[in-house]
């Protein structure tokens, strides 16, 4: 029953594709993907031929003009070895729904496959979403229906997720000033695993936006596990813009790792310990993270910033901070990019069996796009303190050229070339055809 | 008894003007457009306040909350969570479904290999460095891997 609910609810946009016949606008977006990777772990050698084809099309201004029809999804084809698990072939539809959007109040409704971000919740759903504003500064918005099942867990014969979902969200907004939003999600119950140990998902939150002058902004959100009787999460930022292109922020972060964590049947063993009825029966620990980071736009071309980050867990004390630049040149056309972040983190982050986890991360990119060639070089390079397999460091350069055959048709490729402490040599090449037909002028979609 | 008989109705009577008030009002409220009225440049990060001074009808808030600083690109989940349907006048969907989605075929940042000016989650060997970057903040990993999206993570975490 579930499977056919599924089913139904992800193929009702395609029912109507003979409507976008009379579609005023329709953009198609396909990337095809021909990745050619030779992996040498020094015992095995690996050559991978995947094929994968990113299909998405929006067809807006449908029947009375309100209503679209949107998708977007991949499938992939090993035309070598199998490049994951046992499947030679994989696909996915990651969205596909009909939506109305009303002209006033912000109403709209959402048929099919979705993504709800909204308050808390965020979720993919094969069902309904609806929302609106509503008078006084008030607004709700709710979905409901089948969960996505998409991951197959080692072991297992389920996800780990209910079958059913519903949530939703209702704010008041005081113009410019505050938003207050509460929002919650009820999954139905979670199956039991065999390997794995999780629970529920249900939880209930609240969300802040708060601007008293438009220097200064606050906005966070927390959530509650009614299945753990606990608070799951908070997680706030404050932001001041004294002046024109100057953005100085705060930030606190602090999760319960069992009741943030609790659906997740990930890690059965660590942080959610099973207790042989199955509940689950550690309180678990509380990981903190806070900091501060600060971005100025000194002219249009350049952007500089810097950010500093303290994590506090039970296993340890660590700590990150750097700083990173922009460049813009040639009317946007060059753009380039330089960081630099060190991690400071002691023995209970390290790998094992080092004593240290701290490494360097550097980083630099360059690219060019004309209207005929376009190219980006890339390189990253993570250096350990402490060799991890031997390996000082973890590096890849990357490299990318294309030609735009015509303005939305383009043929691109990329090679790259990297060693770390998993491949001794990493050798990668791409060959990607995209094709962007976009009929609308507006937006920079 | 009498007097409960009339409070039912009453009450009905009062929630469906309330009701029916509430829908007249509605159709004052207005919407933000489907679209940006203008194209914006690939690549450029937007700032709204360019253009836009005061709060936006529809959001409520200040156009300057959504300029795209390298910090709002940062903490951009703070703002999507809430004004999605600004996020959508400009970007398509699939835009953000480039990295958060239920299934990944490919990293963000192999399938935008074109693209290094894109923040990209787990950009070089990200293999090797997630052993020390799952320690230090779980949660992260959580957003995008804890329901979904975690095939591979299983392969080894069980």
């Amino acid at each position: 029953m579930k499977r056919t609910l599924c089913c139904l609810f992800s193929a009702v946009p395609l029912l109507c594709l003979p409507a976008l016949a009379g579609a005023a606008e329709t953009s198609v977006d396909s990337t095809t993907i021909f990745r050619i990777e030779r992996r040498d772990t020094g015992t095995q050698k690996d050559t991978l031929l995947p094929a994968t084809e990113f299909l998405g099309m929006d067809a807006t201004k449908l029947g009375d003009g309100n209503l679209s029809l949107h998708f977007y999804g991949w499938g992939r084809a090993d035309l070598a070895d199998k490049s994951f698990n046992n499947d030679k072939a994989a696909g996915s539809l990651s969205y596909g729904y009909l939506q109305y959007r009303f002209k006033q109040a912000n109403g709209d409704a959402r048929l099919g496959r979705i993504f709800v971000h909204d308050g808390i919740n965020n979720e993919q759903v094969d069902g309904i979403a609806l929302r609106s504003d509503l008078p006084l500064g008030f607004g709700v918005s709710g979905f409901g229906g089948a969960t996505v099942h998409t991951a197959h867990i080692f072991g297992e014969g389920t996800d780990g997720k209910g079958d059913g979902i519903v949530g939703g969200r209702l704010n008041y907004r005081y113009g410019g000033l505050l938003e207050l939003g509460i929002s919650g999600v009820y999954e139905t119950t979670a199956p039991t695993l065999v390997l794995h140990s999780n629970g529920n998902h249900r939880l209930l939150g609240g969300d802040v936006w708060f601007s008293p002058h438009k220097m200064v902004e606050l906005t966070g959100h927390s959530s509650y596990n009614p299945e753990t009787s606990r608070l799951s999460e908070h997680s706030y930022l404050l932001n001041l813009k004294p002046v024109r292109g100057l953005v100085v922020s705060g930030e606190y972060n602090q999760q319960n790792d069992r009741s943030y964590q609790y659906a997740w049947a990930m890690f059965s063993g660590t942080t959610l310990q099973p207790g042989s009825n199955g509940a689950l029966l550690n309180s678990g620990d509380t990981t903190r993270s806070y900091g501060g980071s600060a971005s100025y736009q000194a002219t249009k071309a350049v952007e500089v910033a810097a950010d500093y980050k303290h994590y506090r867990r039970v296993i340890g004390d660590a700590d990150r901070y750097g700083a990173n630049a922009r460049f813009s040149f040639l009317d946007n056309n060059a753009r380039a990019g330089l960081g630099y972040h060190y991690v400071n983190a002691g023995q209970g982050f390290a790998i094992t069996p080092n004593t240290s986890g701290s490494f360097h991360e550097l980083r630099a990119w360059a690219m060019h796009d004309t209207k005929s060639f376009f190219g980006a070089l890339n390189f990253i390079d993570y250096i350990f303190k402490q060799r991890v397999s031997q390996e000082k460091s973890a590096w890849e350069a990357i490299g990318s050229l294309g030609y735009h055959i015509t303005p939305a048709l383009a043929l691109s490729g990329d090679l790259s070339y990297g060693k770390n402490p998993d491949f001794t040599e990493e050798a990668k090449g791409l060959i990607r055809l995209t094709y962007n037909m976009n009929y609308s002028s507006a937006g920079g979609k | 008894m009498k007097k409960l008989d009339l409070v039912t109705p009453a009450l009905a009577l009062l929630l469906a003007a309330l009701a029916l008030t509430a829908c007249a009002q509605m159709k004052t409220l207005p919407s933000l457009p489907e679209s940006h009225p203008e194209a914006l440049v690939v690549g450029q990060q937007v700032d709204c306040s360019e253009c836009h001074e005061d709060q936006q009808k529809g959001t409520l808030k200040p156009m300057n909350a959504f300029s795209h600083t390298r910090l709002f690109v940062k903490n951009h989940r703070f703002y999507a969570a809430s004004d999605n349907r600004i996020c959508e006048t400009c970007h398509k969907v699939s835009f953000c479904t480039d990295c958060h989605t239920n299934q990944v075929e490919l990293k963000p940042s192999v399938k935008n290999g074109n693209r290094p000016d894109r923040e990209m989650p787990h950009r070089g060997n990200y293999l090797t460095l997630h052993k020390i970057e799952g320690k230090l903040d779980p949660a992260s990993c959580y957003r995008c891997h804890g329901r979904a999206n975690n095939e591979r993570c299983v392969a080894c975490h069980h």
